[in-house]
C-alpha cells in the first residue's frame, strides 16, 4: 500500500531535514497562503478538514480552535504538547527528529488563525535531541523571517520556545502541562473553566499536539477537501502517524491514510508477528487503549470504527502481542505505569489504581480466588468516571477489556494457582 | 439565586454556591475530606459524590465541584453514589494504620467517622501498607505522616491561605509527602492551622500530644486574650488544666484560623507559680478575711485622707463586667481615680479609637472582601497576626495592599513598602488627606501619588493603623483620613490594631477621666495613698518604669487582682486571685468595637497533676477543688461592694448604665458579637509633649514582639523556644557610619538609662530609627512598646 507521504515527506533514515531540505520541498509555501487570508479563513479551513487531535482523544481541532476567543484583545498562548509518554507511542518522536519545522511552520500558521502571539512547545525530558532539532528550526525559521516581529509584512508577530518537561505521563495531560509549564506541580486543573477560557497563566490557550499542528500547513496547502479525500474510510479525514512495537518482525513509523485496515499494519507493515507466531491481541492506540484480538484485525484504524469494537484510535501506537503473552501479567505491567504516574491528586486513581494492581498481582502469582474477579470488576466500575482527570480512564481501559475479552485466561490462572504461560 | 432539590428537598442558595453547600443548608450531611469552607472546593478525595438526576450535570459528579443551578435534582442516597463514597473510604483506608487507640486525633477524626458512616468495615486490601519517615516540625506540631491521607488541606491551609512557603506537597502518586524540604521548625506563625485542618492524625498539637481524649475535655466557645482583634477559640481543659486551644469559628473575625500565639500561649493558666490562694502579705488567708481586710482597710484610708486618697486601675486584659465592677467600686468608694490602661498613651489610643470610630470601623471580614488597603505603622505579623491574614486573602482576591512604616515589616502578602520615620506617619496621613505630597523626596512622592491613586479608585479601601507606632494622635490622623476618603457610595473604612483583648471596651467606660500619669503624680505627691490594680501590673506595663515604680513604692495599700504572678500581684499587700479568661465567662470588645462573648470552658483550682504528685493516670480526684479557687474579677470586685449578683444581671445592669452597650445582656458566645453603638464622636487629645530632639540622637523605638511582649503569653512555656532575643535592629548605613557590623553590640545611651544589645541591621527600614522588640521577663528592662525616645548609640569599646 502506498500512499501520500506529508509529515513524513522529508524523512531519510539517520538524517534530520532543516530549513534547506524542507524548503526544497515546498516548505513554508502553506504559511505564505496562510498569511493571504484572514485568521478566521484559515479557522474555518482547519475546522471544513474534520481533521481531530492526534493527541489521543481525537478531538476536532476545528471545533476547539472555535472556542479560542481570537479575534479579541490581550493575550493568549499557542501550547504545543509534545509530552509523548504514553507507553508505545513514538510517532512525535520520529516526526520531530526527522523534520522538526513541519511543527515551526504548523505552529506558526495555528497561532497567525488564533492570533495568540506566543507559542511554547512542552516537550519530553527524553526527547533531547528533538528539541534541540526545534531550537536549531526555531532560529532557522527566525533568520528566514517566518518567526519574530511582523512576518513577511503580515503585521503578525510571532515567538516560538521550547520548554523541557521534568518527565512525568501526567505532564501530557493539557492542564497538568499547563500548570507545569507555570512551575507549579503537574496536576490537572478542574474544568470549566476551559484553557480556551483560563489557561496558560489564567489567559486563553489551545493546546495541541505535535502531529495535529504539523498537519496544518498540508490543509492549509492542500485544502480541506484534498486533506479529507486522503482518508481510507468516509469519516475520516487526513493521513496518520502509526507507530508500531511488540511482538512484530518490523516495529516501524508509517503515515498512512487514516482508516488503514488493522491487518494491513500487521501484516504488511510490521511484516506480520514475529518468530512466527500468532497474533493474540494487540493495543491499537498506545497503553491507554483496550485490547483488540485477531477478531479484530479487519477494522479500520480509524477513530469511529475503532469505538465501535470498544476500544479507541487513541495516539495510533500499535502494540502486537503474541500468543506466548500473559495477559494477566501485560496489563499488570501496564498498570504498574499508571499507578506510578498518577499525579496522586484524586482518590480513585491515587489509591484505586494500586489497589488493582495488588488484585492483578495476586493473580498473576497464583494466590487469585474467583472473588478477586468480582473484586477487580468493582474497583473498575467505581475509578471509571469518578476521577479529576482521565489517566484512570485510561488505565482502566487494557484491564477491562482483559476481562471482557481473557477471561478465561484469567480464570485459568486462578484455577491451575499459577501462570498458565510461566511455568 | 438557582433553587434545586436535593433528596426531595428543595432549597434556594446564593448565586455560585456549589452543591455541597446547598446541601449544608438543607442540614444533609455530606462526607467530605478536601472541601473546607475557608479553603474552597479542589475535588480531589472524591467523597462528596452525589447522583446527579436532573439539569446541567449528570451522572456521578462530586458535590463541591459542581456549581448549584437551577432546576438540578440531585439523590445523595443513589446506590452508585454511595458505593463510590464506600470505596473512596476503602481506598484511603489501604495504608492509613490503625492505631487509633494511640492516636491523638481519635475522636475527633474525620476518617474514623467516615470510615464508621460509610460503612467500610471489612478490609480487602491485603498488600502492604506504605509507610513513611516522619518530619520534627518544632516545637508546636507533630507530624504523622502514615496515617495521612492527601486530602492537600495542610498545604492549602499553610501556603495558600497563610503564605508559608516552607511547608508543601512532595513526590507523587501513593507517596505523596506533606512536609518540609528537611527537618525543622515550621516557620509561619500560623502553622498550628494544619493540625486544625487536617482531617486525620497527621498533624496533632505537640503540646498536647498524650494529655487526654477529645471526649474528655471540658470545652466551650470563647475568645482569645492575647490581642486585640478577638478571634473566636475553642479552648479545651481536663484535670483543672488548660491543656490546648484550637481555632473557633468567627465569620465576622478570624473566620476558622488563629495565629500560633492564641493556639499555643495558653499555659499561663497553668502556671505551676499561678497565685490561686487570696494572700494578705505573705500569708495565706480565706477568700472570707481577705475580702474584709481589703473592705477594712480600703476603709480606713477613705476615712483618715478622704475618698479621693484611693486610685484604681483597670486593664484591657480584664473582661468589660469586670471592668465596669472597678467603675462601680470607684463610684462605691466616691473616688474618681481611675484609669483602665497602665500606660497612658495605649489608654489614649484607644480612647481616640473607642470615641471616634464609628460607621467607618472595619471587621476582618470586610478586610477579607476589601480592595485596596493601606497599613500604616503597623506590624500585624507581630501586633496582631490575624489582621495580616485577613490582608492576605484580600490580596488573594486580587486586592491591593501598601504599607509605610519605618520598619523592615515582614508581610505574608505582597505590599509596596515606604519605610518612613515613625514621626513622619501623621504628616504622610494629612497629606493623603490633603491630597499633596509636597513635602517628600521625590523618590517618595512617586510612590505615595501612587498609593493615593490607588485608594482613591478602589471600591473598598480600608486603613490599618497600629496603634503602638501611631500613638493617639497618628490614630486621630488615621480615622480623619478615612472619613475625608469616604464619599456617599464608597466609603473609606478604617481598623486599627489596639493594645489588648478589652482595650476598646476599656476605653469606652473611660469616659472623661484622668489617664494614669495623674495617678502616678497623684501617689508621688501623697494624695493618693491606696491603689486597686484589676488584671494591670503597673511595675512592668509603664513606659517609664523608674517613674512608675518609684511612685508605687510610696503606696500605703495596694491590691492586686490577677490571674498570673506579675511583679505587682507579687508586691501587692492584698492579692485576691481570679480566675483565667478561659475559666471565667465575661464579654470583650474587639479593636473593631465589637463585642464578643466568651463562655466558661472549666472551673478554676489547683491543676490534678499539681495535687495529685504527677501520678498518671490521676489516683486521686476529689469532686471539689481543693481550697480556696480562684473567683471571677467581676465577683471579687462585687463582693468589695457588698453586691451579690449572677452575671446576667450585672450585663443588664451594664447595658442600662451604657448606652453604647446595647444587647449586651442577650450576647451568645456561639454568635459572631454585637458591634457597640457609635460613641459621640468626639475626644480632645491633650497635648502631648514633643520628643526632645537632639542632634545626632537616633529615634529609638519599642515594639511589639509576637512571642514576647504580650503578658500572658510571656507565662506560657510552650513559647520559651521561638521567644525573640532582645537585640537592637538598625539601617545598614547607619550602622556603617559607625562602623557597626552585625552581630556587634550596640551601647545606647537615653535619659531613661543605656543599653547595651547586639546589632541586627536591615536595609528596608527607615534611617535615623533604632527599634528594640519588647521582650516580657526579660533580664534588660526592655522599654514597653508605644514609647519613642532620643538615643545616642555608639559601637562598644572592647576592652
Amino acid at each position: 500500500m502506498k500512499s501520500d507521504q506529508l509529515l513524513f515527506k522529508n524523512r531519510r533514515p539517520g538524517e534530520t531535514t532543516f530549513l534547506k531540505g524542507y524548503l526544497e520541498t515546498g516548505g513554508y509555501e502553506g504559511l505564505k497562503k496562510a498569511f493571504t487570508m484572514d485568521p478566521a479563513q484559515v479557522r474555518e479551513i482547519v475546522k471544513a478538514s474534520r481533521l481531530r487531535g492526534r493527541g489521543g482523544a481525537g478531538f476536532p481541532t476545528g471545533m476547539k480552535w472555535s472556542f479560542f476567543p481570537a479575534d479579541k484583545p490581550g493575550e493568549k498562548y499557542l501550547v504545543c504538547n509534545a509530552d509523548e509518554m504514553e507507553p508505545g507511542t513514538y510517532k512525535d518522536r520520529e516526526l520531530l527528529l526527522a523534520d522538526p519545522h513541519q511543527l515551526v511552520e504548523g505552529m506558526i500558521i495555528s497561532a497567525y488563525a488564533l492570533q495568540a502571539p506566543t507559542g511554547y512547545i512542552f516537550i519530553r525530558y527524553a526527547y533531547e535531541r528533538c528539541a534541540r532539532n526545534l531550537e536549531r528550526a526555531i532560529i532557522e525559521a527566525r533568520e528566514a523571517g517566518f518567526l519574530g516581529k511582523n512576518i513577511r509584512g503580515s503585521g503578525f508577530s510571532c515567538e516560538l520556545f521550547v520548554h523541557r518537561s521534568a518527565g512525568r505521563y501526567i505532564c501530557g495531560e493539557e492542564t497538568a502541562l499547563l500548570n507545569a509549564l507555570e512551575g507549579r506541580r503537574a496536576n490537572p486543573r478542574s474544568k470549566p473553566p476551559f484553557p480556551a477560557v483560563r489557561g496558560l497563566f489564567d489567559k486563553p490557550t489551545t493546546v495541541n499536539n505535535v502531529e495535529t499542528l504539523a498537519s496544518i500547513q498540508h490543509i492549509i496547502t492542500g485544502g480541506a477537501a484534498w486533506f479529507k479525500d486522503l482518508a481510507a474510510t468516509v469519516e475520516g479525514a487526513g493521513t496518520k502517524l502509526y507507530g508500531l512495537s511488540g511482538h512484530l518482525e518490523k516495529t516501524e513509523c508509517h503515515e498512512l491514510p487514516i482508516g488503514v485496515p488493522l491487518r494491513t499494519l500487521v501484516e504488511e507493515f510490521g511484516g506480520g508477528v514475529w518468530k512466527g507466531r500468532r497474533f493474540k491481541a494487540c493495543l491499537p492506540g498506545g497503553a491507554s487503549t483496550p485490547y483488540l484480538t485477531a477478531e479484530h484485525l479487519d477494522v479500520s484504524m480509524d477513530f469511529e470504527p475503532l469505538e465501535k469494537v470498544g476500544s479507541r484510535l487513541g495516539t495510533a501506537g500499535v502494540t502486537v502481542f503474541d500468543d506466548t503473552t500473559c495477559m494477566v501479567e501485560a496489563t499488570l505491567n501496564l498498570n504498574r505505569f499508571f499507578a506510578r504516574e498518577s499525579c496522586g491528586w484524586c482518590t480513585p486513581c491515587r489509591d484505586g489504581l494500586p489497589f488493582v494492581n495488588w488484585i492483578l498481582e495476586k493473580i498473576e502469582r497464583g494466590d487469585g480466588v474467583m472473588e478477586d474477579i468480582d473484586m477487580l470488576r468493582d474497583q473498575l466500575r467505581n475509578i471509571t468516571g469518578t476521577t479529576f482527570c482521565a489517566l484512570a480512564q485510561g488505565a482502566v481501559g487494557p484491564i477491562e477489556s482483559l476481562l471482557r475479552l481473557f477471561e478465561e485466561e484469567v480464570v485459568d490462572h486462578i484455577k491451575r494457582g499459577r501462570c498458565p504461560f510461566n511455568p | 439565586m438557582p433553587t434545586l432539590t436535593i433528596d426531595n428537598k428543595t432549597v434556594t442558595v446564593p448565586e455560585g454556591a456549589n452543591v455541597l453547600e446547598a446541601a449544608k443548608r438543607l442540614d444533609i450531611v455530606i462526607p467530605h475530606f478536601c472541601y473546607h469552607e475557608a479553603l474552597g472546593s479542589v475535588g480531589a478525595c472524591r467523597l462528596c459524590a452525589m447522583k446527579f438526576l436532573e439539569g446541567p450535570a449528570k451522572g456521578i459528579q462530586m458535590a463541591c465541584m459542581v456549581e448549584a443551578k437551577d432546576g438540578m435534582v440531585v439523590s445523595t442516597q443513589d446506590e452508585g453514589a454511595v458505593d463510590l463514597r464506600k470505596h473512596v473510604i476503602e481506598w484511603l483506608m489501604m495504608n492509613h494504620p490503625h492505631d487509633c487507640p494511640v492516636c491523638d486525633e481519635g475522636g475527633e477524626c474525620q476518617l474514623q467517622d467516615m470510615t464508621v458512616a460509610g460503612g467500610h468495615g471489612i478490609r480487602r486490601y491485603g498488600g502492604l501498607k506504605r509507610t513513611y519517615n516522619n518530619q520534627f516540625l518544632g516545637p508546636f506540631v507533630y507530624h504523622e505522616m502514615n496515617r495521612c491521607i492527601q486530602c492537600y488541606r495542610c498545604v492549602r491551609t499553610y501556603q495558600d491561605y497563610c503564605g508559608g512557603t516552607d511547608f508543601g506537597v512532595l513526590g507523587c502518586n501513593q507517596r505523596i509527602y506533606f512536609g518540609r524540604f528537611r527537618d525543622g521548625p515550621l516557620e509561619s506563625v500560623f502553622s498550628g492551622n494544619i493540625v486544625d485542618a487536617c482531617p486525620t492524625g497527621v498533624f496533632t498539637d505537640k503540646t498536647f500530644r498524650f494529655h487526654s481524649r477529645y471526649w474528655d475535655l471540658e470545652e466551650a466557645s470563647s475568645v482569645c486574650p492575647h490581642c486585640s482583634l478577638g478571634c473566636a477559640t475553642i479552648p479545651g481543659a481536663r484535670y483543672r488544666e488548660l491543656q490546648r486551644v484550637r481555632g473557633g469559628v468567627n465569620k465576622e473575625t478570624n473566620g476558622f484560623f488563629i495565629c500560633d500565639r492564641g493556639r499555643f500561649g495558653y499555659g499561663y493558666a497553668n502556671h505551676p507559680d499561678r497565685p490561686r490562694i487570696p494572700r494578705i502579705g505573705d500569708r495565706e488567708v480565706s477568700w472570707d478575711d481577705s475580702l474584709e481586710e481589703a473592705r477594712g482597710r480600703l476603709a480606713d484610708i477613705a476615712h483618715r485622707h478622704g475618698p479621693a486618697a484611693i486610685a484604681l486601675l483597670g486593664s484591657p486584659r480584664a473582661s468589660l463586667e469586670a471592668n465596669y465592677r472597678l467603675l462601680t467600686l470607684a463610684h462605691h468608694l466616691e473616688t474618681d481615680r481611675i484609669a483602665f490602661e497602665a500606660h497612658p498613651e495605649r489608654d489614649r489610643t484607644a480612647r481616640v479609637v473607642a470615641a471616634l470610630s464609628d460607621k467607618n470601623s472595619r471587621s476582618l471580614e470586610e478586610i477579607r472582601n476589601s480592595d485596596f488597603l493601606l497599613l500604616v505603622g503597623a506590624d500585624p505579623l507581630n501586633e496582631a497576626p490575624m489582621m495580616a491574614l485577613a490582608v492576605r486573602q484580600a490580596v488573594r482576591r486580587g486586592a491591593g495592599a501598601a504599607l509605610i512604616d519605618p520598619r523592615p515589616v515582614g508581610l505574608p502578602f505582597h505590599a509596596v513598602h515606604l519605610p518612613l520615620a515613625a514621626g513622619r506617619l501623621s504628616e504622610f496621613l494629612q497629606a493623603v488627606c490633603a491630597g499633596t505630597f509636597e513635602n517628600f523626596s521625590r523618590q517618595e512622592r512617586t510612590i505615595l501619588e501612587g498609593i493615593a491613586e490607588r485608594l482613591r479608585r478602589a471600591q473598598r479601601p480600608i486603613l490599618i493603623g497600629g496603634g503602638d507606632l501611631l500613638g493617639a494622635a497618628g490614630v486621630r490622623d488615621l480615622l480623619r483620613t478615612s472619613e475625608k476618603l469616604s464619599k456617599e457610595d464608597r466609603p473609606c473604612g478604617a481598623a486599627l490594631i489596639l493594645g489588648g483583648p478589652n482595650s476598646y471596651g476599656a476605653a469606652l467606660l473611660s469616659g472623661e477621666t484622668s489617664d494614669f500619669n495623674g495617678i502616678l503624680d497623684g501617689i508621688s505627691e501623697g494624695r493618693i495613698r491606696a491603689l486597686v490594680c484589676l488584671e494591670s501590673d503597673p511595675f512592668t506595663d509603664h513606659p517609664d518604669l523608674s517613674r512608675s515604680r518609684s511612685a508605687l513604692a510610696k503606696l500605703d495599700l495596694l491590691i492586686a487582682l490577677d490571674c498570673v504572678p506579675t511583679t505587682t500581684a507579687e508586691k501587692a499587700n492584698i492579692f485576691l486571685p481570679v480566675k483565667a479568661p478561659a475559666e471565667s465567662a465575661g464579654v470583650y470588645v474587639n479593636n473593631e468595637g465589637r463585642m464578643l462573648a466568651f463562655a466558661s470552658v472549666f472551673d478554676p483550682g489547683t491543676p490534678i497533676r499539681v495535687t495529685g504528685g504527677g501520678d498518671h493516670p490521676p489516683r486521686v480526684f476529689e469532686p471539689g477543688t481543693p481550697r480556696n479557687p480562684p473567683m471571677s474579677a467581676w465577683s471579687v470586685l462585687g463582693a468589695l461592694q457588698n453586691r451579690r449578683e449572677s452575671l446576667n444581671s450585672l450585663r443588664r445592669e451594664m447595658e442600662g448604665e451604657h448606652a453604647r452597650l446595647a444587647g449586651l445582656a442577650s450576647l451568645d458566645p456561639e454568635t459572631d458579637g454585637r458591634r457597640v453603638l457609635p460613641g459621640g464622636g468626639r475626644f480632645e487629645i491633650p497635648e502631648i509633649p514633643a520628643i526632645p530632639t537632639e542632634e545626632k540622637a537616633f529615634d529609638l523605638i519599642s515594639i511589639q514582639s509576637l512571642f514576647g511582649s504580650e503578658t500572658l503569653s510571656a507565662f506560657s512555656p510552650v513559647l520559651d523556644p521561638v521567644r525573640p532575643v532582645p537585640r537592637f535592629l538598625m539601617h545598614s548605613a547607619d550602622a556603617a557610619e559607625i562602623g557597626l557590623a552585625a552581630g556587634e553590640t550596640l551601647r545606647v545611651t537615653t535619659d531613661r538609662g543605656g543599653f547595651e544589645l547586639p546589632v541586627a541591621l536591615s536595609e528596608v527600614m527607615a534611617r535615623g530609627c533604632l527599634f528594640i522588640a519588647h521582650l516580657k521577663g526579660s533580664p534588660v528592662d526592655l522599654p514597653f512598646p508605644g514609647v519613642r525616645f532620643a538615643a545616642r548609640v555608639d559601637r562598644r569599646k572592647e576592652s
